[in-house]
């Protein structure tokens, strides 16, 4: 019922579910020298099962954005819905992979995985962890503990632990930032197989032109001071896609001019 | 560098060279009668006088077998003055730690008593508990509350609010966060806030029974002054070396097959 209500507002391509409703979206923080408008009236509609890349420059609130969408802060206007329900608190339901190193470093890879698995019987949640340590391909590092493996692994960590608890949306901040370049495709490849595998819903954030249209559906420019919504450019571009072909530069040009537009 | 590896038969033979070195010397010292045995008695005077104290049959000599009682005794006080101040100390410092109104209304008074030394509450410990071992117990866990208090406080401060989030966003939240990202995340600082706990108990409770008990290593350190007799004292000093050293490694080793924490993190 409601969310075939749902269906008749917003903007979005016929027949996909939103799972994200996100409407006037503000945020403001109190600081010393008076109130600062961090984020003000984002409105956007994230179907379910659709790739979402959040583009825009640093300090625009992109990750203030991921805040609100995880829980972790409440907006100060506007609301964001998640099948409906107002977003309440952080959940299980919407995982996040941080920006932050932000593995348990008194718990092995195995063990930072299984964190979150509870109320399944033993033998249960042991088959699930291997399943996951496999598909993000660190079943040899299983007893290795976050400090014994490089960046793009922690990354892979990160990764399964979230994917693991089947979230109706994965929420990523500049995951993959400070891996270098290699590092960062192979885990933007990895994390595509992994959504043709699940079809999670997924918000990407990044501030990396390129990252957004070889992973995105569709990518929301954010512009800064304060943080909005700019644009909104869906990438037709079929998967798997291929970084040095014209039209993927084409894209990329676009992007980069919408960015250098003055507003 | 070659003699920086720990496992060297170099890095085993260190640790001995300054004990060796001091031996050697106090040898010397009372061969040549560089100082007087009345105020120094030989090591062989005070091995034999340990041995008899450890192993003696009572009426042997004054102090003979009594050692075992002794460190029996001692070792409980100890023990249950550090544990009255760890259960104290512990979820104190978490509170005080993670909650700014909680460290607000603890801080000020825990460090304006921290600044009392220790031994100015013996006076007043002696007319509230009398001499012995209720005495020995409020000392011992008075001063062994203030390291483990802080050194709580200050790990389960640092612990990033990032874990937290990370936490909830997979549903540990509230009572099982604390045990599954604070206690673990702080655990390096409350390893040594405890060590350290431990080390001073061991000072407050040779202070404790230095009043006047019948047993324990501080009632033989201050009957042996009494006696005259420098080689008990000194056997004193270097048993409660020993037990010290040897609780130590025994709390750590307790702590890391306890938790994960302590193993891998520290
Ligand atoms: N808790 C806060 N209090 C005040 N200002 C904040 C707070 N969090 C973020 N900001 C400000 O909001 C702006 C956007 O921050 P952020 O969301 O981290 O940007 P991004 O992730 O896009 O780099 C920054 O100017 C930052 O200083
Ligand atoms: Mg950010």
């Amino acid at each position: 019922m409601t969310t075939q209500l749902k269906l008749l507002t917003g903007k979005r391509e016929a027949g996909i579910v939103p799972t994200l409703e996100v409407t006037r979206l503000s945020k403001v923080f109190k600081t010393g020298e008076g109130p600062v408008t961090v984020l003000r009236d984002l409105d956007f509609t994230v179907g379910k099962g659709e790739f979402i890349c959040v583009l825009g420059p640093s300090g625009c609130g992109k990750t203030t954005l991921l805040n609100l969408l995880a829980g972790f802060e409440k907006p100060s206007a506007g609301k964001a819905l998640l099948n409906g329900r107002p977003i309440q608190g952080p959940g299980p339901d919407r995982c996040v992979v941080f920006q932050e190193d932000t593995l348990f470093p008194w718990l092995t890879v195995e063990e930072n995985i299984a964190f979150g698995v509870n109320g399944v019987p033993k033998k249960e949640k042991q088959e699930k962890v291997l399943h996951f340590l496999d598909l993000v391909g660190l079943t040899p590092f299983q007893d290795y503990l976050p400090r014994e493996i490089s960046g793009g692994m922690k990354k892979r960590v990160s990764l399964a632990r979230v994917l693991i608890l089947q979230p109706q949306i994965l929420l990523m901040d500049e995951p993959f930032g400070a891996l270098d370049a290699q590092a960062r495709e192979e885990m933007q490849d990895l994390l595509l197989s992994l959504w043709n595998q699940f079809h999670h819903t997924i918000v990407f954030i990044t501030h990396d032109i390129d990252e957004a249209v070889a992973l995105a559906d569709r990518v929301l420019l954010m512009q800064k001071d304060p943080g909005a919504i700019a644009e909104e450019t869906r990438v037709r571009l079929p998967r798997p896609r291929e970084r040095t072909a014209a039209s993927f530069q084409d894209y990329c040009k676009a992007l980069y001019q919408s960015i250098k537009k003055p507003r | 560098m070659a003699f920086e590896k720990k496992n060297g038969w170099m890095g085993g033979f260190i640790p001995w060279v300054l004990p060796a070195l001091f031996i050697l010397g106090w040898f010397l010292a009372s061969r040549f009668e560089i100082v007087p045995s009345y105020l120094m008695p030989s090591p062989k005077q005070v091995g034999e006088a340990g041995i008899l104290y450890a192993f003696g049959a009572p009426g042997e000599g004054p102090f003979a077998g009594r050692f075992w009682l002794d460190a029996w005794v001692s070792c409980g006080r100890v023990f249950a003055g550090f544990a009255l101040a760890a259960l104290f100390g512990v979820p104190l410092g978490v509170l005080s730690g993670r909650a700014e109104s909680m460290q607000r209304f603890l801080s000020a008074s825990i460090n304006a008593l921290r600044a009392v030394p220790g031994i100015c509450w013996l006076p007043l410990a002696m007319v509230w508990f009398g001499i012995g071992y209720r005495t020995t117990l409020f000392l011992v866990a008075l001063a062994a509350f203030f390291p483990i208090y802080i050194n709580t406080a200050a790990g389960a401060r640092q612990v990033s609010p990032l874990l937290f989030q990370a936490g909830a966003m997979m549903g540990v939240r509230r009572l099982r966060a604390v045990f599954a990202i604070l206690l673990p995340g702080a655990m390096p600082n409350i390893l040594t806030g405890l060590r350290l706990g431990l080390g001073i108990s061991w000072a407050y409770l040779v202070l404790g029974e230095l009043t006047g008990v019948p047993n324990g290593l501080g009632a033989v350190i201050m009957d042996a002054r009494m006696m005259g007799r420098i080689d008990i004292i000194i056997v004193g000093i270097v048993l409660i070396a020993l037990l010290g050293r040897t609780s130590d490694l025994m709390l750590s080793g307790l702590l890391r097959i306890c938790f994960k924490s302590a193993r891998r993190l520290t």
